[in-house]
């Protein structure tokens, strides 16, 4: 797999639970790694390159998750069915592609 | 969440009775080779990052014998839970240090406008907080009986 496209979606994953940790919390669990979570964020980034890196941040910023799952050749972030083309590669996870309709990057769950 | 909605996101296919599983890597690598199996998620590296990363965060392991390892991935499509059971406690941390024996995976996907994730999670803490609940899920050997407890049939 891809390297860069692991890391930003393990960064990813990461930001949706400190996203949810209060109400996680809420529920009965015990929360008291925050930093410890927090420095293995930085490390993942780390392994990004900076414009990628800026480019997920804004992503999130503007449209919440930026990267979303491919599911039967549709973007399940604005559901438009992607080119047969990038999915066969999509697929094979060793490129990053961009969903040419919402600019969400791309992970092909099947 | 009504227990109805809970239990429909139970697969029987993601239901072990009797763990092989002996340390806390094991569990979480037993339970997700089902999603494997199942065709749920395609790559367990992802999503064996994600629980070690919740992990990190605080232990998923509630006490009284209960855990509940659980998280958003990238790497998949719908809110599903397995279940598993080892009649030998297994060492997971948990808030209470006491080893673990009914273990309860949620895996969640990053979008979930249905938002079935945090209540399902909401759900399932209620019903194990139940001490006639646990010792009954205890007991069980088959998909049909942990359904019937987390229904309320039972």
């Amino acid at each position: 797999m891809n390297k860069e496209l692991e890391a930003l979606i393990t960064l990813q994953d990461i930001d949706l639970m400190i996203e949810e940790s209060n109400e996680v919390e809420k529920l009965g669990f015990s929360i008291t790694g925050c930093s410890e979570l927090e420095k293995a964020r930085e490390e993942i980034a780390s392994r990004i390159k900076k414009p990628l890196l800026f480019r997920y941040e804004r992503l999130r910023a503007k449209l919440k998750r930026a990267i979303v799952p491919v599911k039967n050749d549709i973007c399940l972030g604005c559901f438009l069915r992607q080119p047969t083309s990038i999915g066969a590669k999509g697929r094979e996870e060793s490129e990053l592609f961009t969903c040419e309709n919402c600019g969400r990057m791309l992970y092909w769950l099947d | 969440m009504q227990n109805i909605e809970l239990v429909n996101l139970f697969n029987e296919n993601l239901f072990i009775a009797d763990l092989k599983a002996t340390s806390k890597e094991e569990v979480l690598g037993e339970l997700l080779d089902l999603f494997i199996k199942e065709k749920i998620i395609r790559n367990k590296q992802i999503v064996m990052e994600m629980l070690h990363q919740r992990e990190t965060l605080g232990s998923t392991g509630i006490g009284k014998g209960v855990a509940i390892p659980h998280g958003r991935t990238t790497a998949a499509i719908d809110v599903v839970i397995a279940f598993g059971k080892t009649d030998n406690g297994i060492d997971f941390n948990a808030i209470d240090g006491k080893p673990v024996n009914l273990f309860f995976m949620i895996i969640a996907p990053p979008n979930d406008d249905e938002n079935k994730y945090l209540p399902a999670l909401g759900s399932l803490v209620t019903i194990l907080k139940n001490d006639k609940n646990r010792k009954k899920l205890q007991q069980i050997t088959t998909y049909s009986e942990l359904i019937s407890i987390l229904s309320g049939e039972e």
